[in-house]
């Protein structure tokens, strides 16, 4: 472990909203919204209240490296090793703390970011793996668990905003499917807007062949029939049914949120021509414009043949786009309210294959966060020294879903009540990883 | 052998723990000299009974070993690497002459001697193929003229190089399936050929891409050229793809031929004509090896094959060319091509 807390990235005093401001407005709104959400049983006490006024105004983007990237060949090198591979390490600014090659952009702002080095989720299924770290925990035979879009849309969403409260870009079909059961028991609601051919929501437009007028006017007979409805049928499910047919046609008034061309091209140039550039930045406007959690899927890192090719080809887009997003929030003053959180579902075989490709792996391997409650210049955990097994430090998919809670300002052993049962946000015994916190 | 080989018999297989990606053959002997995935170079002689690899001395490379080239007079082993550099060696007492630390500013792929053995040259991933006196390791000329990126917005990487039996041409060929050949005097450009069926760029499904041109080798007489690799593949995961040759009558900038294996799947890595032109030789992988027999007449694949042991990534032949050399995962072999 060797966290080096050179300063922190957020404080109560950077938000503002300050506590006497935060209660007048909560009290106006009623007691639902001073908890952020209708189900939580968040209790009134100092630290809930502390949590809750934290999270105001924050939100997650999760750069979702679907497939698997290797660890070795970014954030765990092992040079010189029969693992290793063949690429060299780089020192960072850091001292003492070296990362692959590929990552030189990274590697000079690895002090404001923090790594894991040591996850050990044991997992190596594609599917259920992204299963087991989008919700840091494994669904239950009874129960599906929402995944972490859907918690923090529900716990950093505002009420009645007109952005979506979660946007998932992804663009490639390959292991898009593992991402698809979402919001669970929290309801349509808080499920994402998959944006997966473009990066414009289709139909969002309205029909040229509709007025204004006439297109106001089905809204209203739309509400009026949604409570005629739910008068007699309320539930849960009618509820956020409902606020999810407000929320579009919000979306439809924000047509100019999803149009890229708003940016400035000097903007654009600095992301980069791929994809998953242009989407990163469509990330940070849409977290600029209030959206609690972004996700952009970067896929597909699964390396079984030519590993290091892939990775030659696929960790330099990686590292521009990580410090590209990164100096751009720094810029825009947002990284203390904007946490930036780059995982897959697994990591890769220490072991190279006769392909020059490496396997699915969830022994040891690596993450990297930034941003909004997390200490810069972590560096967490530790592998052997060919990276098959942790031997410090070793934390799990449910460690790094508290922590990104806990940084966010949410309480992870709040409970959601699902019927007659609760839920808590992660499983009992789970804790943040502490030295990560800032 | 001149008649048409259709059995590749292994007759020796030395195991490894390394991968080796590139071997070179001391002329009239069982010697050969391989660079391993550990950075070192290894001398081992293939007619011992147990042959043991005897490391090279003094302070060599310092990732994987991906080229290697004798020099005309045999007095020099040129060896290139991921680490960007080149390295000379004195072939006889195994020790290091020289070093060109930032000959390349990206990954070496590929080292080859001309055929007086005056020249080396050398392609890396900078997408820019050099070359060197072989004596004095003088820069003699720089080529370029391959795209840094790939259409996509990727890096390119420049895999393989081969030059004419007459020395006045070199040929390079990089991920995208473009080829350049050019005149080794001026560095002039003679004639760009395409083999877009060795690149597979996936838009849909995985966003990236695998293949390119690994392996080229001119016929004896220079009128042909034959490129090798793999494609298309549809899942990209994997070296899933089927073992693919194409053979240009270049001059002409014409495919004479474009022959994809039906039996072996995997990447060819190496090509090499017999020294009468009859037929070729190409071999490579994906988890396992795989040969195919060219019958350069008929453009006709003729003999495709499983080799027992894995993914081979370089041969040689013996001066009868009955007889392969091969440097490959976790192996270094020894073949016997006969007639069945």
């Amino acid at each position: 472990m060797n966290p080096i807390p050179l300063q922190p990235g957020c404080r109560i005093a950077d938000h503002d909203v300050s506590r006497r401001a935060f209660l007048s407005q909560s009290l106006a709104v009623g007691s639902g919204a001073l908890l952020g959400t209708s189900g939580a049983l968040h209790a009134l006490d100092e630290d809930s209240l502390n949590l809750t006024l934290k999270k105001t105004g924050r939100s997650v983007i999760l750069l979702w490296l679907a497939g698997g990237s290797s660890q070795l060949e970014t954030w765990d090198p092992k040079p010189g090793r029969p693992t290793g591979g063949p690429y060299a390490t780089i020192p960072t600014s850091i001292p003492g703390i070296h990362i692959s090659e590929l990552m030189p952009k990274m590697a000079q702002r690895m002090h404001k970011i923090s790594v894991v080095r040591s996850l050990n989720t044991k997992d190596g299924g594609h599917g259920t793996g992204a299963e087991l770290m989008l919700r840091g925990r494994k669904n239950e035979a009874a129960i599906d668990y929402p995944d972490m879009g859907a918690v923090f849309a529900k716990e950093l969403g505002r009420a009645n905003s007109r952005v979506p409260g979660y946007v998932s870009f992804y663009s490639q079909s390959e292991g898009r499917g593992n991402t698809r059961k979402t919001s669970a028991f929290l309801g349509a609601e808080f499920a994402p807007m998959n944006l997966d051919e473009g990066m414009m929501p289709p139909n969002i437009t309205r029909l040229d062949d509709i007025s204004g007028l006439d297109h106001r006017e089905r809204a209203e007979l739309r509400e009026i029939l949604s409570a005629r409805f739910a008068s007699k049928y309320d539930s849960d499910s009618v509820r956020s049914h409902a606020a999810a047919y407000a929320r579009v046609q919000g979306l439809m008034s924000s047509e100019k949120l999803f149009d890229i061309e708003q940016e400035p091209q000097a903007i654009r140039d600095k992301y980069g021509p791929t994809r998953f550039a242009q989407q990163a930045l469509m990330a940070r406007r849409m977290v600029e414009e209030g959206v609690p959690f972004v996700r952009v899927a970067r896929a597909w890192w699964d390396s079984h043949g030519q590993n290091f090719e892939t990775h030659a080809e696929m960790v330099p887009e990686l590292d521009h786009v990580m410090a590209t997003l990164l100096d751009d929030l720094e810029q825009r003053g947002m990284l203390d309210s904007t946490l930036v959180v780059a995982m897959g579902e697994f990591g890769r075989t220490p072991k190279i294959n006769a392909s020059l490709g490496r396997d699915h792996f969830a022994s040891a391997w690596s993450t990297a966060m930034f941003g909004c409650g997390i200490q810069h210049g972590a560096v967490f955990g530790k592998t052997d020294e060919d990276g098959n097994t942790v031997v410090e430090d070793e934390v799990g998919a449910g460690e790094i879903f508290a922590t990104v809670l806990r940084a966010m300002g949410v309480n992870p052993h709040s409970e959601y009540q699902v019927g007659a049962r609760p839920i808590p946000l992660v499983n009992p015994g789970i804790r943040a990883i502490s030295p990560l916190l800032a | 052998m001149s008649t048409l080989p259709n059995k590749i018999e292994e007759t020796k297989k030395v195991s490894r723990q390394d991968m080796a990606f590139c071997l070179s053959r001391r002329p009239e002997t069982e010697q050969v000299v391989f660079g391993s995935s550990d950075a070192q170079l290894y001398e081992l002689n293939l007619a011992g009974e147990k042959p043991e690899a005897v490391a090279f001395e003094g302070e060599g490379h310092s990732s994987y070993i991906t080229g290697l080239a004798r020099s005309g007079k045999g007095n020099f082993l040129i060896s290139g690497s991921y680490d960007r550099r080149l390295i000379w060696w004195n072939a006889g007492t195994r020790t290091r002459v020289r070093e060109i630390k930032d000959a390349h500013a990206k990954w070496i792929r590929k080292v080859v001697a001309s055929p007086d053995g005056t020249l080396i040259a050398s392609v890396a991933d900078d997408m820019v193929c050099r070359l060197w006196n072989a004596e004095t390791g003088k820069l003699v000329r720089e080529l370029k003229g391959h795209d840094l990126e790939t259409p996509h917005h990727y890096p390119s990487m420049l895999f393989t190089c081969a030059f004419s039996p007459d020395g006045e041409l070199l040929a390079t060929a990089d991920k995208t399936g473009h080829i350049v050949i050019w005149k080794v005097t001026d560095g002039s450009m003679v004639k760009a050929l395409e083999a877009p069926t060795m690149y597979t760029w996936d838009p849909k499904a995985r966003r990236h891409s695998i293949g390119g041109v690994r392996a080229l080798a001119f016929s004896p007489d220079g009128s042909q050229l034959t490129a090798g690799g793999i494609g298309k593949i549809g899942n990209i995961d994997h070296l899933g793809g089927k073992a693919r040759l194409r053979t240009f009558a270049w001059e002409k900038g014409e495919t004479l031929a474009e022959m994809e294996s039906d039996e072996v799947k995997g990447m060819v890595t190496r090509i090499h004509y017999h020294p009468e032109g009859k037929w070729l030789l190409a071999l490579g992988g994906d988890h396992k090896g795989l040969a195919m027999i060219v019958d350069t007449t008929a453009n006709k694949i003729v003999t495709e094959t499983r080799t027992p042991a894995n993914h081979a990534h370089d041969f040689v032949f013996n001066e009868s060319a009955d007889r392969i050399y091969v440097a490959g995962h976790n192996h270094v072999t020894v073949h016997d091509l006969r007639t069945a």
